[in-house]
């Protein structure tokens, strides 16, 4: 078990990292690609919380956090959406 | 004359950790590399497969390992701003050097995978998502440049409040890089 804030964020961000190369990795064109794409955009704005969160400091402005968080994940959204257009309009 | 005690007024941003210059350098920085990285793939709509057949000539794996010693040299970033506010200036500085180390070999990385491209002959009007690719890999990797600086000038006068800002930039640059990374490399 990992006691320190700042070890466990980089522990989980070396993870969702390494995740995010063998989901795309794994997966082709289509559906999958879609899914996989959402995936990858998902483990993207948990990485961006992690540093934000940990490295820069904002656990202790838990309203700027959230504001962010928020961004972020709307930002996240927007890139997925854009992402997807080719699949669907297919 | 007016005697009475001036009231301390508390605003929201009083909240913000560090210094509040850098937080709106860290929103302007990811509003301009947001908005690149959209640009990428609202181009990408006009020729999927182009943007595929690109992104092959890269190695997601080889970004990966790069992601890796980034996210590393972050760790070591903030660990050192924990050890100067524990007053442990010499391991502070210590990690401040790993970080900078760790960033230069990052940009010896980022260096091999452009000498490979240009060796293949690919450039910036090879094809639309390599004028992004250069352009955005290219403006991060000035951001890296300027970060070690920053690194080395903080380990240099290591008060903590230099310190939080300094590391607070190089934390800039690898959240930046966070979204970059799967969006150019795994998605594109």
């Amino acid at each position: 078990m990992i006691h320190d804030a700042t070890t466990r964020a980089w522990v989980a961000l070396s993870i969702l990292s390494a995740a995010s190369v063998m989901v795309a990795s794994t997966t082709g064109t289509g559906v999958g690609g879609s899914l996989s794409g959402a995936v990858i955009l998902l483990f993207a704005w948990v990485k961006a919380r992690i540093v934000l969160a940990r490295y820069l400091g904002l656990w202790q402005a838990p309203g700027w956090l959230a504001g962010f968080n928020w961004v972020l994940g709307f930002y996240c959204l927007l890139l997925l959406g854009l992402f997807l257009v080719p699949e669907l309009t297919r | 004359m007016d005697e009475r005690p001036a009231v301390e007024q508390s605003s929201p941003l009083d909240s913000l950790p560090g210094d509040l210059m850098m937080w709106v350098l860290i929103v302007s920085e990811l509003l301009v590399f947001g908005a690149g990285l959209a640009a990428f793939l609202a181009v990408r709509i006009t020729d999927p497969s182009g943007f595929a057949a690109a992104r092959a000539s890269l190695s997601p794996a080889f970004a990966g390992i790069n992601t890796f010693i980034l996210i590393t040299s972050g760790f070591l970033a903030a660990r050192a701003l924990n050890l100067r506010l524990r007053s442990r200036r010499s391991a502070a500085r210590w990690h401040l050097a790993g970080a900078a180390g760790l960033g230069a070999v990052f940009m010896a990385l980022k260096l091999v995978e452009y000498v490979e491209k240009a060796g293949e002959g690919i450039t910036t009007e090879t094809h639309p998502f390599f004028t992004f690719y250069y352009l955005l890999t290219g403006f991060h990797a000035a951001h890296v440049i300027a970060g070690m600086v920053i690194l080395g000038l903080v380990a240099w006068k290591d008060d903590p409040r230099n310190m939080e800002t300094g590391t607070a930039f190089w934390h800039m640059v690898d959240l930046v890089w966070l979204l970059l990374f799967p969006v150019i490399y795994l998605l594109g």
